[in-house]
């Protein structure tokens, strides 16, 4: 079993609290007025979606759940799920759309994603560092607007709406950061 | 730098409140003291970690200096000199802490001290300093706060719990049990918490707490909780009924920490004895180590009056009065646009 130092326990990490997979949401770090250092973490229960708040010490160690990582490619949505394959077997998942949370704003069909699995259940999901989208509907940038609002709306062909510079026209290719799910460059 | 987005109503609102505050301890018979933020010497705070920077003089030979990460001891010196019930909002800078919803790595410090005073006319005065922040925002309304949708009562008398009874309440754990190491230990280890043989009376005491204390201080109304054992009150007094216990306080609201009080400790050989103990631990930590500063000590020699003081997390109270999610909103400037990786 492997472990992590309390005082590294980050966002993004699975661990086991209680002896049940739970995704590190957010992490902080908490010196009480004098005494040692505390990182305080927002947990998601990965089997049951519950949160909860929870206080280590830094000095303790943490038992890190053992999540495996799959390459699978989205084919569609099917409700609130997502439904992917295994290229290779054919075999499909289904990822909630809890665990594909803001994600799925950036998430085209065919597109290669990194799924994780605990026990076999997906529990979290890697987009491609960058995608490509194309954009469906750009507002008409005004003359003026440069001073105030150097960016505009623009919707994308997934449905999402994003800040772009105003030279981007409807039916262009945008290159969007999926980590920050902010626009990158253009790419016709 | 891309683009930024100022939130010009909540920057403009923080400035009411600022003025707010400094009119409260203007009308109260404080004046504003203004002392340095870089520093030759910064306080000894064990488990902090301070930014360095150096001095350098016309033949760029450097002196090393620092940051404040809180302008206590010199605020302590002034008060020793004679200069009476001071304030002050300075800048404040804790390295190695990240960057989150609660810290910025430089952050606006609030502190008065008053002469003549112990730790409970603190309380009264933290009541209607909050009171009087609300009434500057709201003048017709009833001095209420609403946070990310629940009402808070700032009428005092606020919620007053010893932190003996806190661990009663909240954790089952009396106080036999609390200043008892090995009891301490072994409840702690029964409520599921990881203990060996490295683990701390210390680290035990403060992981019950902020699981399972704070999250229910200052649920509809402020906490002050008071009363502290006395290993967790570096510069206050002890209590006179009961030396096991220290004249410290802090008071919450919504779970969150605003301020940290004392009856000041006033014996200069005590506090140096602390200090030395301070940066024995801030060896053994790893931490940045420095000096002992013994102007802060020769004042406390001179003659410290018997005073009380707190320091309150500005940033924190704007992010309340203002109804954000975090202190990085009520920031012009926030360490997460300065430094986007941080938070990554």
């Amino acid at each position: 079993m492997s472990t992590v130092n309390g005082g590294n326990v980050r966002k993004g990490m699975f661990v086991l609290h209680h002896n049940e997979p739970h995704q590190v949401i957010s992490h902080e770090f908490v010196s009480p007025g004098k005494g040692s250092a505390f990182t305080r973490v927002k947990l998601r229960n990965v089997l049951t979606s519950k949160m909860m708040d929870f206080t280590y010490k830094t000095t303790e160690q943490v038992e890190l759940a053992e999540v495996e990582t799959r390459e699978l490619q989205y084919i569609y949505q099917e409700g609130n799920n997502f439904v992917f394959m295994n290229p290779r077997t054919y075999d499909q998942v289904e990822v909630s759309g809890e665990v594909m949370g803001s994600d799925r704003n950036f998430l085209k069909e065919e597109m290669t994603c990194h799924v994780q699995f605990y026990n076999d259940q997906p529990i979290g999901i890697f987009l491609p560092k960058k995608v490509t989208l194309e954009v469906t509907e750009a507002e008409e940038a005004v003359a003026g607007d440069r001073v105030t609002a150097p960016k505009k709306q623009a919707k994308l062909e997934t449905g999402a709406t994003i800040a772009v510079p105003i030279f981007v026209k409807t039916g262009d290719k945008v290159v969007i950061d999926t980590s920050t799910g902010e626009y990158v460059s253009r790419n016709n | 730098m891309s683009s930024h987005q100022f939130n010009f109503p909540v920057l403009k609102q923080r400035a009411v409140i600022v003025q707010a505050i400094r009119d409260f301890f203007r009308r109260s018979g404080f004046w504003e003291a203004e002392t340095p933020q870089l520093v030759p010497l910064p306080s000894m705070e064990p488990y902090l970690e301070v930014f360095e920077t150096q001095l350098l003089d016309q033949n760029r030979q450097p002196t090393r200096a620092f940051l404040i990460s809180s302008p206590e001891y010199a605020m302590k010196q002034m008060l020793a000199a004679g200069s009476g019930n001071i304030f002050q909002i300075t800048k404040s800078f804790r390295n190695a802490e990240g960057v989150s919803p609660r810290h910025n790595p430089e952050f606006s410090i609030l502190e008065w001290y008053r002469v003549g005073a112990d730790y409970l006319q603190i309380m009264d005065d933290c009541e209607q300093l909050l009171k009087s922040i609300a009434k500057t925002i709201h003048p017709d309304q009833q001095p209420i706060l609403e946070y990310q949708g629940e009402i808070y009562n700032l009428t005092e008398p606020w919620e007053r719990i010893t932190v003996s009874q806190a661990f009663k309440k909240y954790a089952q754990i009396d106080q036999k049990i609390l200043l008892t190491t090995p009891k301490l230990l072994a409840a702690s280890k029964e409520r599921g918490y990881q203990v060996n043989e490295q683990t701390t009376w210390e680290e035990v005491y403060n992981q019950i707490f902020l699981n399972e204390i704070e999250p229910n201080l200052g649920k509809t109304k402020p906490t002050i909780i008071y009363e502290y054992p006395v290993s967790q009150a570096a510069l206050s007094k002890k209590k006179k009924s009961d030396p096991r216990f220290a004249e410290r306080f802090e008071f919450y609201i919504n779970g969150l920490e605003l301020g940290n009080a004392f009856s000041e400790l006033t014996d200069w050989q005590e506090q140096l004895n602390r200090l030395k103990e301070d940066q024995q631990e801030k060896a053994k930590t790893g931490r940045t180590l420095f000096d002992i500063d013994y102007n802060f000590i020769n004042a406390l020699k001179s003659g410290l009056p018997e005073c009380a003081g707190i320091a309150v997390g500005v940033d924190r109270l704007v992010m309340l009065f203002t109804d954000q999610p975090s202190i990085q909103e009520t920031l012009a400037f926030p360490a997460t646009h300065l430094w986007p990786e941080l938070i990554k």
